[in-house]
């Protein structure tokens, strides 16, 4: 009877510090507590560079099919993402737009996953690729009206123009880049928050 | 029994019942995979970049409201920045992650697309929605929730010769005139010109030389002073928002009167901001309400706009929001009924999801969708408004299957 006694106080009691080390060690997130994670752009990075050029479709290519190809330019952009909730929160996708100058050029987004301790700060690396030739058809479809107001001409030969500019001047940070309506969606449980985010580099 | 082994057993038993308690909290509800392509970059990003944010918000809301009859939906959205090698290498890339279907782009990748997606019989619902990817007999698994371009055309055509031509002073003495204003080489921009011509004709308009316009254009003064000679009543326009600016800029300059008829990709919220006075009386063809206009799920639509992209002003937000909806939407209850029949394969998705829908509403001022497994025409509706004092009204409502009948069902099928 004793023995019986015995296993089951010490079950109680195992169970009892388990149950409240855990409840301790959690606060449960609640729409009210739940505070947006604050993301903000560490640094930017060339990550990987070719130069700048451009070749059309009249060019013969020594391997391969001709067509209209622009230098690529990868741009890293490096976030620190912190977690100012005492739970852990889950970072579920990240977008935002790239913009040179007032030209917007890419949206960028990121959907791999990654929970942030809490009161602990994580980093986020989103690369963005840049292809000439797609720069091109954008400033050129999009922001035609726009190139002519700040160059004063229009059509290819001055959208090629400012992408050489833009291309040569980005490993030296020669001109503003502008990261704008940055989204980051959070989750803790099934709560949501989004944090918005901006910032110019350098 | 000795107190050691009393502890051991102690131990062992909270460990299993601890376990117990592990292996009952649910380990996340089943999930349906799908592949959105998407254009953030390239050449169509001004429109694409909003139709993807639609896309993503819209599985947002499918997902918080019950999902896939509980299933919920993982979405895998890339920008492929209008190129078309990204685009097939993407395609890979869903087979790999066996997306149950794909929430496609432009005339681009659709096109590249078409014969893969009818082999691997994988439903590509796609924004470009030109008419030759409604038969069935061709394109199996190409669908969307818009009227299609041929019929946005037509729907156009007789809106204003039914509501503009009869208060013309010209109106009963000889035949309207039209012209048409689009780029050659664009498959996008060619695609309705066929069944534009056909229609024309039909309603006994004489038609006019056509204009090449490039998507790239913003000087067209030369089109509109060969376009000042023949005089047109109407002129149609099927590219993109900034050329068809050019023209209505340069049209208004050059003091070319005439009414000015547009096929959807033309006509947004971004019109008037670029073409400014120009864009006064302009006739549009839109398959879904504008960002904001009191529809049904309008609210919704708001809603996560505002909750999943606060950092972009309502202002910025365009009817390609709601386009993207409509796919998101629509492509949502082709899976609901699939599942609900037992048969989430490509098959199932089209046999048992979209080929079960009649008159499907779903909202967003989107006509009602039909689909069936000999016609893939989802709406024979064009709905028609007018930007007149700063806001899109709608003008008429033409149903072509209603009033031509015979000409729908027989003729007019796939171009």
């Amino acid at each position: 009877m004793k023995k019986k006694l015995t296993i089951i106080l010490s079950f109680i009691i195992i169970l009892a510090v388990l149950l409240a080390g855990c409840a301790a060690m959690m606060t449960k997130p609640t729409a009210r507590n739940f505070q947006a994670p604050i993301v903000t752009l560490d640094s930017m990075e060339v990550e990987h560079f070719w130069g700048w050029w451009y070749y059309s479709n009249k060019v013969k290519p020594t391997m391969g099919k001709a067509g209209n190809y622009g230098a690529p330019l990868d741009l890293a952009f490096i976030f620190n993402v912190e977690n100012p909730n005492p739970f852990p929160v889950e970072l579920e996708s990240l977008k935002f737009t790239v913009a040179f100058e007032e030209f917007d050029l890419n949206t960028v987004s990121s959907i791999e996953t990654q929970w942030i301790p809490p009161g602990k700060t994580n980093q986020i690396r989103v690369h963005a690729m840049f292809d000439g030739r797609q720069s091109l058809l954008s400033l050129l479809v999009t922001g035609g009206f726009k190139l002519k107001e700040k160059t004063g001409a229009a059509g290819a030969g001055a959208a090629l123009k400012q992408l050489g500019k833009w291309w040569k001047a980005a490993p030296e940070y020669g001109f503003p880049i502008y990261v704008k309506e940055g989204a980051a969606v959070f989750k803790a449980d099934s709560l949501v928050k989004v944090a918005m985010f901006s910032a110019t580099f350098p | 029994m000795k107190p050691k082994k009393i502890w051991l057993k102690t131990i062992l038993y909270a460990g299993i019942i601890m376990l117990m308690i592990g292996l009952a909290i649910p380990t996340g509800a089943a999930t349906i995979k799908i592949g959105s392509l998407n254009d953030m970059t390239g050449a169509t990003s001004d429109v694409g970049k909003d139709f993807a944010l639609g896309i993503a918000e819209a599985i947002h809301y499918i997902n918080d409201t019950g999902g896939i009859n509980g299933k919920k939906i993982k979405l895998y959205q890339f920008d492929y920045g209008y190129r078309i090698p990204e685009a097939l290498t993407k395609y890979s890339l869903f087979k790999r992650l066996k997306c149950a279907a794909i929430l496609g782009w432009g005339t681009g990748d659709t096109e590249a697309l078409a014969p893969t997606v009818a082999r691997d019989k994988i439903p590509y619902v796609s924004a470009s929605y030109s008419g030759h990817l409604c038969n069935p007999e061709k394109t199996p698994y190409n669908l969307f929730f818009s009227t299609d371009y041929s019929t946005q055309a037509r729907g156009l055509i007789t809106a204003w010769y039914d509501k503009k031509w009869p208060n013309k002073p010209d109106y009963g003495k000889r035949k309207p005139r039209i012209a048409l204003c689009y780029m050659f080489a664009s498959p996008y921009s060619s695609s309705s010109i066929k069944a534009a011509k056909d229609h024309a004709k039909m309603l006994g308009f004489e038609m006019g030389p056509q204009q090449d316009v490039s998507l790239f254009a913003i000087d067209t003064k030369s089109q509109i002073l060969a376009l000042k000679e023949f005089k047109p009543d109407v002129l149609l326009l099927t590219n993109t928002v900034m050329s068809v600016a050019a023209v209505l800029r340069d049209a208004y300059a050059l003091g070319l009167k005439t009414d000015k008829l547009l096929l959807n990709w033309g006509f947004d919220e971004n019109l008037p901001k670029l073409a400014g006075k120009a864009a006064e009386g302009v006739i549009g063809c839109a398959p879904w309400a504008f960002f904001g206009q009191n529809v049904p799920l309008m609210d919704k639509v708001v809603e996560y706009a505002k909750k999943y992209n606060p950092g972009i002003p309502l202002e910025k937000r365009t009817i390609h929001t709601v386009q993207g909806w409509a796919n998101a939407l629509g492509l949502a209850e082709a899976l609901r009924r699939a599942d609900k029949a037992g048969d989430l394969s490509g098959e199932g998705i089209l046999k048992y999801g979209f080929e079960t829908m009649r008159d499907y509403d779903f909202g967003l001022g989107v006509a009602p969708a039909t689909f069936t497994a000999t016609d893939h025409r989802s709406q024979s509706e064009a709905r028609i408004y007018e930007y007149k004092n700063g806001k899109f009204t709608l003008l008429d409502s033409i149903d072509l299957k209603k009033r031509w009948p015979e000409k729908w069902a027989n003729e007019w099928l796939g171009w």
